[in-house]
């Protein structure tokens, strides 16, 4: 518990460090955000207004105190870009809110993808004695590594959406929608951004099981009189489990870089997009938000994966 | 007669080699000679498949794709070299003197890798480059920030390995100076780890550069990278695929070979040791 | 009757075990012994069933009770030993840490034997693997059934390894060096249960071990092994007493022992070294930004001096400080109370693991040559020319017994003892009037320790150089030392001269020691 309680303060004070991070790197950027808003043709005295609504003319520490209470409140800002109406700013809130369960299903599909396919795929592997398909599966998963997940996408989409006419490119729709055709169109984005993971969470998850066969224990278990498969699931798997689980968390937060590749291949309307667009409009009460929330899901899932990983080893927890 | 500075050669390594050789040449001629114009565009040879005159055939302006390519092939590589060589010498500097020293400016520089670590590259040098603004130099700077940690964290370790072995232990009792331990006794004891990590190193690079000019944030428009031709070729992937093609075959066979080099040596390294 | 007949298997094309054959009789403790490389564990392995799938079992048989289970030439018949393996014949290994599986509760394993080849219920299981336990020796069954391999000391995980061999009551025990991990006194209790067990319940034993010592000790009948193949066998009383082959002569006389030693006279003026009121500290737990780590003191005010010429043995168990109290001499750990005075140039140290001890990536002579810069550095009169350092370097691998053609091989081009022979030139080339020798010769074979041990007398006559000398064998030290120190939990219990403190030892651990290592 002591140390449970001391992993979520380290959890709160990197988010602390990353938000004021986020918030003051856009400080320093040079160019004024008012008149890049209103254009060059604003009166001076709808400047000052505007200046003054977003309390540009406080300094930066009252602000990032101000623009934080508010994010702990709920209220994550407004955009520079969009607007709701003539006279009406958009929340950041708003904006990222219908993009999110885009970017966590795909992310969610993603990952089911590679555990429940690289898992069976690398047991199989590390157990089986044919030279030939040890050979093919090592130029296979090789060579799929090898593949940038934009360029998967742009393939994924050439074969199974023009070739195979299974999915429709560009032809998104949302989850309110029609929730299958959702489902169906997201399979293929998850596909591409789960192929290369696959392949080395498979390698990674071989190499570790083939290193623990060579442990003495291992030994032990046959001079019991057990099985190849019984010393596999009871005795192997386990203990090559336990890199494994690191390796997983730093394949989720790769998830979550790749699905802004692949967002844009795809076309989906995810938080990835937005974040794009956002850099490239320099819209950064937008951009602050995304990285928070990027950020906020890495530390978490790391943190997660840091819980895991004592329950699996029971030698961590000792000390 | 000393270790091999570079770890035996097997098969990994020699395909490796000539799969990035032949790559690499092809990017390095690119800086001087291209077959065609890169910028020339040509309403009469729009769209042309491969054939004998255009390799890999030829885009939506009607020039040839070998030709960008090979210009695209040119800036990724010169990219992802000055990366690589920035951030793994910043990284054994860094990496040797607090692995082997520790104490309270090791615990700092972990500290930051760590977090830095946590996430993918491509996502941080996003975000620094949506503070300093898109183009060339900007992403060869974040993208050689953003890589820095990597090689600290693995060549901290080596240093942290080594530092309590008995022979320099022994070094330490003779009274070697320590700048000395750090470069003469320990560095040349950790080369194919080094090696294995630039490999991999390489391999994010081109990843990252090629992902991010991808997304219209890295190297813009005229200039072509393998990202940004990818970009441009994906609208008409109907009906000119070897357009689409020919950049991202090269990223794969360039990514390949640079990872079977790492596999190549890191095998051969565990069989030195 | 179990029987290996004209065993023949090789690795990598080379036969690591020559045309061997060994009977076991019922009931007996078969004590094979050799050096490393002489064939006893591949044997004992193939004996189990256990070998690499590299390996090749050429020819020969393994018979059990006239059952023909294993036949050179012939793939092994895994489902045909899977009834034999833990049944009939199970086996205890060396390491008892990493032969139990490290995130499994050692109770299961044990179970999982019964789970393999009884029809039990859960309850039934728990029992017997309890009662088991108690048989071994290990007090608080039900605690030690919950916890894990890391959560044991050396000597349970071993007693748990033998619960889990014995629970079954097999026919043959194969033991492949099971007390070379463990401490002296340990080492002794593990033997005493394993000659227990054999005559309670009348097991064969298969006894693998390099130690003459434990053999002649636990061992009905001997074979000797080198190089893959039988030298000599007979019983334990011909072997030993009456030994018939040149090479077992050799082997017996080579171990350490209280018979042949010379007796010197030192001067005792003048130290190389002087310790004084010496308290050592160590830090524990990581030392981070926010936890200031702990000082746990692991050496209690130590007194002693050691003149030119001399050789101290200092004895104890692992984690009695002996280790914590030569670094802090050497000034490696800073961490003292106390005072330690040096009367000589930077003392050195000799380690005991051959292979960590030289910087791989370099040479011979660039090894030797090191130690001679590093010293011109910090001393510019003793700046020499280039051609003199190589001369010096040449002259020092002479010395210790080694040709030219060595100057330019690196440490993977070289052997154990021949390692551990550049470590010795190395420390010796600056002339340091003092070395810590860390257990120099236990990692080593028992006829390279006798050369090694003789070349560290021969080079004291000659650089009268003064020794340090740490062992866990008090023969060794016996045979190696003028004067002896034992340590416990942190303390000098006892110094004296080594043939009165082997005469007539007064203190009660001292006694203990001198008792367990009687051969």
């Amino acid at each position: 518990m002591k140390y449970l309680g001391k992993k979520l303060f380290t959890l709160v004070m990197t988010l602390f460090l990353v938000s004021v991070i986020a918030f003051l790197s856009f400080e320093i950027i040079p160019g004024d955000v008012v008149s890049s808003i209103l254009g060059t043709e604003a009166t001076p005295e709808r400047e000052a207004q505007l200046r003054e609504e977003l309390g540009l003319n406080d300094p930066p520490v009252v602000r990032y105190v101000n623009w934080a209470t508010g994010v702990l409140k709920g209220d994550l800002g407004v955009s520079y870009r969009y607007s709701k109406n003539m006279n009406e700013m958009m929340p950041v809130a708003e904006l990222v809110g219908d993009k999110l369960p885009v970017t966590l299903w795909l992310a969610a599909f993603s990952l089911i993808m590679i555990i429940a396919v690289s898992i069976p795929l690398g047991v199989m592997w590390a157990k089986s004695n044919n030279r030939f398909l040890d050979a093919a599966l090592n130029v296979v998963t090789q060579t799929t590594m090898a593949i940038p997940s934009f360029f998967l996408g742009i393939m994924v989409t050439y074969i199974f959406g023009i070739l195979l006419k299974w999915f429709a490119p560009g032809g998104y729709v949302s989850y309110e929608k029609d929730p299958w055709g959702f489902a169906g169109y997201l399979l293929f984005p998850a596909l591409s951004i789960a192929l290369p993971k696959i392949a080395m969470t498979a390698r990674f998850l071989r190499n570790s099981m083939l290193k623990e066969m060579q442990s003495d224990y291992v030994r032990t278990a046959y001079s019991k009189g057990a099985t190849k498969r019984k010393v596999m699931y009871g005795h192997v798997l386990r203990n090559a489990m336990i890199p494994v689980i690191t390796f997983l968390g730093m394949i989720i937060a790769e998830i979550v870089a790749g699905s802004i590749v692949v967002e844009q291949v795809f076309g989906l309307p995810g938080v990835g997009r937005l974040l794009i667009s956002s850099i490239s409009t320099r819209d950064f009460p937008v951009v602050e938000i995304l990285i928070l929330y990027i950020a906020f899901v890495i530390i978490f899932v790391y943190f997660l994966i840091d819980i895991l990983y004592r329950v699996v080893d029971p030698r961590i927890s000792e000390k | 007669m000393t270790k091999r500075t570079f770890p035996k050669w097997n098969t990994y390594t020699w395909v490796g080699l000539l799969m990035t050789g032949l790559v690499l040449l092809l990017g390095i001629v690119g800086l001087f000679w291209t077959p065609y114009s890169t910028t020339q565009m040509n309403a009469a040879e729009i769209f042309q498949g491969p054939s004998l005159r255009h390799l890999f055939g030829t885009d939506n302006f009607g020039r040839d794709v070998f030709s960008r390519v090979m210009e695209g092939l040119s800036a990724t590589i010169l990219i992802s070299t000055v990366v690589v060589l920035f951030a793994a010498g910043a990284g054994i500097v860094i990496g040797a003197f607090t692995g082997y020293f520790g104490g309270v400016l090791d615990e700092i520089v972990m500290r930051i890798t760590d977090a830095v670590n946590a996430f993918p590259s491509i996502l941080l040098t996003l975000v620094i480059l949506s503070v300093l603004g898109s183009g060339r130099q900007n992403l060869i700077l974040s993208l050689s920030i953003v890589f820095v940690p990597s090689f600290v964290r693995i060549v901290r370790g080596e240093f942290i390995r080594l530092r309590d072995a008995d022979y320099i232990k022994r070094a330490r009792l003779m009274g070697v100076g320590r700048v000395r331990i750090l470069f003469v006794h320990i560095l040349p004891n950790i080369f194919s780890v080094f090696w294995v990590s630039v490999m991999i190193g390489f391999n994010n690079a081109i990843l990252a550069e090629s992902g991010l000019s991808y997304l219209g944030i890295g190297v813009q428009a005229p200039d072509a990278t393998l990202g940004n031709m990818l970009a441009d070729a994906q609208g008409y992937l109907q009906v000119a695929p070897w357009y689409v093609l020919a950049p991202g075959l090269t990223i794969v066979w360039l990514v390949l070979g640079f990872s079977l080099l790492s596999e190549g040596i890191r095998i051969g390294g565990a069989q030195d040791d | 009757m179990i029987k290996i007949e004209n065993l023949t298997v090789a690795f990598d094309g080379a036969d690591a075990v020559k045309n061997v054959s060994l009977e076991l009789l019922d009931g007996e403790i078969l004590g094979v012994v050799g050096e490393s490389g002489s064939g006893k564990s591949v044997t004992a392995l193939t004996l189990m069933g256990l070998l690499n799938e590299e390996a090749v079992v050429k020819e020969g048989r393994v018979i059990f009770d006239g059952e023909v289970i294993r036949e050179g030439g012939k793939p092994l018949n895994k489902a045909l030993y899977r009834k034999y393996q833990g049944e009939k014949m199970s086996m205890i290994f060396q390491e008892p840490m990493t032969s139990l599986n490290p995130t499994q509760r050692v109770g299961r394993q044990v179970e999982e034997m019964l789970k393999l080849h009884r029809e039990m219920k859960p309850a039934e299981r728990k029992d017997m693997v309890l009662q088991t336990f108690q048989s071994v020796g290990l007090k608080n069954a039900e605690a030690v059934y919950d916890s894990f391999p890391h959560q044991l000391s050396g000597g349970m995980r071993q007693r748990v390894m033998i619960a889990m061999a014995v629970i079954l009551n097999p026919r043959l025990i194969v033991a492949d060096e099971p007390t070379t991990a463990l401490d002296v006194s340990v080492q002794n209790q593990i033997i005493e249960l394993l000659r227990e067990i054999n005559k309670t319940h009348n097991n064969t034993m298969l006894f693998i071990t390099h130690d003459l010592n434990l053999a002649k000790r636990l061992c009905h009948r001997v074979v000797v092994m080198r190089d893959g193949e039988v030298v000599e066998s007979g019983t334990a009383e011909e072997i030993f007493d009456h030994p018939r082959e040149e090479y077992t002569k050799r082997l017996i006389e080579a171990v350490p022992s209280r018979m042949n030693r010379k007796k010197r006279e030192i001067v005792r003026v003048n130290p190389v070294i002087e310790v004084r009121d010496l308290s050592v500290f160590y830090k524990e737990g990581d030392n981070s930004l926010f936890t200031a780590g702990k000082m746990r003191q692991v050496v209690y005010d130590a007194n002693f001096a050691i003149y030119p010429g001399e050789s101290l043995g200092l004895v104890g168990e692992s984690g009695c400080g002996k280790s914590s109290l030569s670094k802090a001499i050497l000034g490696i750990n800073q961490n003292i109370n106390g005072q330690v005075e040096q009367y000589t140039v930077r003392p050195q140290m000799i380690f005991q693991d051959p292979y960590g001890s030289l910087n791989p990536a370099k040479t011979v002579g660039w090894l030797l040559q090191e130690p001679l810069k590093a010293a011109a550095r910090m001393d510019k009169t003793k700046a020499m020319s280039k051609s003199q350092m190589e001369e010096a370097a040449y002259d020092m691998l002479h010395k210790v017994g080694m040709k030219d053609k060595y100057f330019h091989r690196t440490p993977a081009q070289l052997s154990g003892g021949q390692r551990q022979r550049i470590s010795i030139a190395q420390a010796l080339i600056t002339h340091p009037g003092f070395i810590v020798a860390d257990e120099p010769v236990s990692a080593l074979d028992v006829t390279i320790q006798a050369q090694i041990m003789e070349l560290m007398q021969k080079l004291q006559e000659e650089m009268k150089v003064a020794y340090l000398f740490i062992s866990h064998d008090i023969n060794v030290v016996y045979q190696m030392c003028d004067r002896i120190m034992v340590m416990k939990e942190g303390r000098i219990v006892e110094i004296g001269d080594t043939e009165e403190v082997f005469t007539n030892p007064q203190n009660s651990y001292t006694k203990d020691i001198l008792y367990l290592s009687q051969a």
